[in-house]
């Protein structure tokens, strides 16, 4: 009988492993071995440029260069506040969006998907509608600002501030509607009849709100925000179309220099540990929220 | 098309019927292509004269920048095929900037890709492509006697370390563009020194400001990008000053008159002289302004000639003059060295053929249609002697002194590593207010050194 068990068990097993090698195998090329080529590379001094220099192992120098480097604190230091503004104000405009949508009103549907838009259109395209509309000499903001005093017309994207205060804002107003969406379907499962018996108790909307929805939606919301930080971490396209970093380093952000590094200069192990960099940040980051979120939702179902 | 046809019929055709042929017909362009091109191997010769032995049918591969001109490209490609039916070529469409065409190039090149045969380099690339052994050495098949119908200095820029791995196809330096009618109505000579043009501007835009309420004095590129060096490196150089010291080996930005240069700029230049925007401005945009009329001075390469005359693109047709770029004392001129080179991969299958083809788009026929048709200045001696071409483009009467004394960016292999570097200091420099600017040039000049020094003490 034990026996019998046991080749049951085993035979369960191979089946199990059969049935997930392939999802395995996919996950083993195209995720593990890029990122360990990364690491191991990282290690190496390479040179397009320089040939002769080989491919030296040189441990972590990669990794010392970059915390010395200045370019790269920089970009570390506008990354980093580009993922918190960029997400806090995602966060509250998806909040918004999300009550607004999830109310009962006639041409829902249409809004739903009018909301949608945004995020649907690919982030390069985005990127240059943004650029037009802060272009200098015929951008909408200047139009709808200044009409036809065109003397008084702001080259915005040529100001280090207002350059990094436009690429949050082009984040922000494309991928709002993506939290929206995440938070919406967060609201839909809260059950009507806690807002009934609230109602009755006779809580005001704003009680309503605080006591209800918001610790209800704490797992949307840390979904939401998980996802949001991660995308915002690997931010390149903006500032690829927008800015190319400038004026003067103010929208360089890590992965742009990253790019730079690896593809226009040509320096494959530098520029692998700053990708290997930003990755173990991610990393870190998403293992914090999992945590978080794992708890938040182990309270749910305790309650 | 029908032309054509014909032409393959005749094989040679005698060089006074060449002379007298002009460019309108197709047939006669042909012939006088063939003329003015010596078949490059024996292989191709024996091909041409015994058509009976066709050779197998070859695919070119040419990566190349999506042009200014199009229709032009697309027509020289096609006068390259009818001349040798046995070649087709493919061509692949990089994007126009200069960095991003880089990056997509040699992503391809460091893997080795063997669908690449021809491409376009950038002057600021023949070293690294050099090192990098990415560009097939021509020297062998662009035979000295061909290269003395060239320009020297265009044929220098595709030479490192002894090896030739470019032929031009549009070598250039910065111009200065001036609104000559403004300053004719003011009394004013084309200046000499960037004070006199200065002063000059900010007279003209005085006077013309109910006329004009958006002119401004100067329109160029100092976003931070490539275009950026090249601007600041003409008024550094302007100013006696340099980025590297002769020999190469060390950062000068520190130096004082690379600093009074920098300070010139950040201090008259942005946001007086020049709108703030011209730090969000490449070569499109900042031409776009000029050509708009909003500008009394611009700087550019000398394609910009072509659209300045255009009237469907241009508001100021006939009302600029061109010359070479001031310095800070007079006599003094300053113009950065740029412009493309034709090369081969070295992993191309079929480098023969793409000897071909890079060598008919740079015979004199090609060069002159290219430079007539799309504005791009020629780098064959014959062609600055050529009365059609110097009424049509007299921008080209400077380019022989201004390419004579033009000065090139730094040659290094590492050149882009070193051109970010210098890419942020003087975009720092220039957008950051309170900016201590010889502490900012020191550091650069630290990091720079470093990256010269690997490729001088690599084992």
């Amino acid at each position: 009988m034990i026996r019998m068990s046991q080749v049951k068990g085993r035979r369960d097993n191979l089946a199990a492993w059969t049935m997930v090698a392939p999802a395995l195998l996919v996950t083993m090329i195209f995720a593990l071995y890029p990122v360990l080529d990364s690491l191991w590379l990282s290690l190496h001094h390479i040179f397009v440029g320089i040939p002769k220099l080989g491919s030296p192992f040189v441990g972590l120098d990669n990794y010392l260069t970059l915390l010395r480097d200045p370019a790269a604190q920089q970009a570390l230091l506008v990354t980093l506040a580009f993922v918190v503004l960029s997400t806090l104000l995602e966060l509250a405009c998806g909040l918004i969006i999300a009550l607004v949508i999830h109310e009962r009103f006639r041409g829902r549907g249409l809004v739903r998907a009018a909301i949608l838009i945004p995020w649907a259109i690919p982030t390069v395209v985005a990127s240059q509608l943004w650029r037009y509309i802060f272009n200098d000499q015929y951008g909408f903001a200047n139009l709808l600002l200044f009409g036809n005093r065109v003397t008084d017309y702001i080259p915005w994207l040529a100001y280090p501030g207002i350059a990094f205060g436009i690429i949050v804002l082009a984040d922000v107003w494309k991928t709002s509607s993506f939290a929206a969406l995440l938070i919406l379907a967060g609201l839909q499962v809260i059950p009507d009849d806690l807002y009934d018996a609230a109602r009755v108790d006779g809580a005001t909307i704003w009680q309503r709100f605080w006591h209800i929805t918001l610790p209800l939606l704490k797992p949307a919301l840390l979904l939401a925000l998980l996802f949001r930080t991660m995308d915002a971490f690997r931010v390149f396209d903006l500032v690829f179309v927008m800015t190319q970093g400038g004026p003067g380093d103010a929208t360089q952000v890590l992965q742009f220099y990253g790019y730079q590094t690896l593809f226009t200069e040509g320096r494959i192990g530098y520029g692998s540990a700053i990708s290997v960099a930003v990755f173990l940040m991610i990393l870190a980051l998403s293992l914090v929220y999992l945590r978080a979120i794992g708890s938040s939702l182990l309270e749910r179902r305790h309650t | 098309m029908r032309c054509f046809k014909s032409s393959q019929r005749i094989p040679r055709v005698s060089s006074s019927h060449a002379a007298v042929a002009g460019v309108w017909c197709p047939a006669l362009w042909l012939a006088f292509l063939l003329l003015g091109w010596p078949p490059a191997t024996g292989a191709d010769q024996s091909a041409q004269s015994s058509p009976a032995q066709t050779p197998p049918p070859i695919t070119l591969r040419f990566v190349s920048w999506k042009p200014d001109h199009p229709r032009v490209w697309d027509e020289a490609i096609a006068l390259f095929t009818k001349a040798h039916p046995h070649i087709s070529v493919v061509r692949e469409l990089a994007p126009h900037s200069s960095t991003a065409y880089h990056d997509l190039l040699t992503q391809k090149l460091k893997n080795r890709d063997a669908t690449v045969d021809v491409f376009f380099m950038d002057v600021i690339w023949v070293p690294e492509f050099a090192a990098a052994g990415w560009a097939h050495r021509l020297e062998d098949r662009f035979s000295p006697a061909m290269r003395e119908e060239f320009l020297p200095a265009t044929i220098e820029v595709g030479r490192y370390t002894d090896h030739l791995y470019g032929i031009p196809s549009r070598i250039d330096a910065g111009l200065l563009y001036y609104r000559a009618d403004l300053l004719a109505q003011y009394g004013f000579a084309p200046p000499t020194t960037w004070d006199e043009l200065a002063r000059q501007a900010e007279t003209i835009v005085a006077g013309e400001q109910r006329n004009n309420p958006t002119l401004r004095g100067y329109s160029a590129q100092f976003k931070q990008y490539e275009g950026l060096v090249c601007n600041m490196l003409e008024f550094i150089d302007g100013h006696g000053g340099s980025l590297l010291t002769a020999d190469g080996t060390r950062s000068t930005l520190a130096r004082s008159e690379a600093l009074a240069a920098v300070r010139f700029v950040r201090d008259r230049v942005i946001g007086r002289l020049a709108s703030r925007a011209a730090l969000t401005y490449q070569e499109p945009e900042s031409l776009s302004v000029f050509l708009q009329g909003h500008a009394v001075f611009h700087r550019n390469w000398p394609y910009a000639w072509e659209l300045v005359n255009n009237r469907t693109r241009s508001t100021i047709v006939g009302q600029v003059g061109v010359m070479p770029l001031p310095g800070f004392t007079p006599g003094r001129t300053a113009a950065a060295l740029g412009g493309w080179l034709y090369g081969i991969s070295a992993y191309s299958q079929h480098a023969d053929e793409a000897w071909a083809l890079i060598e008919f788009l740079s015979t004199q026929v090609m060069q002159k249609k290219f430079a007539q048709e799309a504005g791009i200045a020629p780098s064959r001696w014959a062609l600055f002697s050529d009365p059609d071409l110097l009424a049509a483009a007299p921008q080209l009467r400077n380019h022989l002194t201004v390419l004579r004394s033009a000065t090139p960016r730094p040659r290094s292999p590492v050149y882009p590593a070193v051109s970010h570097l210098l890419q942020r200091y003087f975009s720092r420099a220039l957008a950051i207010e309170d900016l201590d600017l010889a502490q900012e040039a020191a550091v650069t000049d630290a990091h720079i050194d470093r990256l010269l020094a690997l490729t001088r003490t690599a084992p």
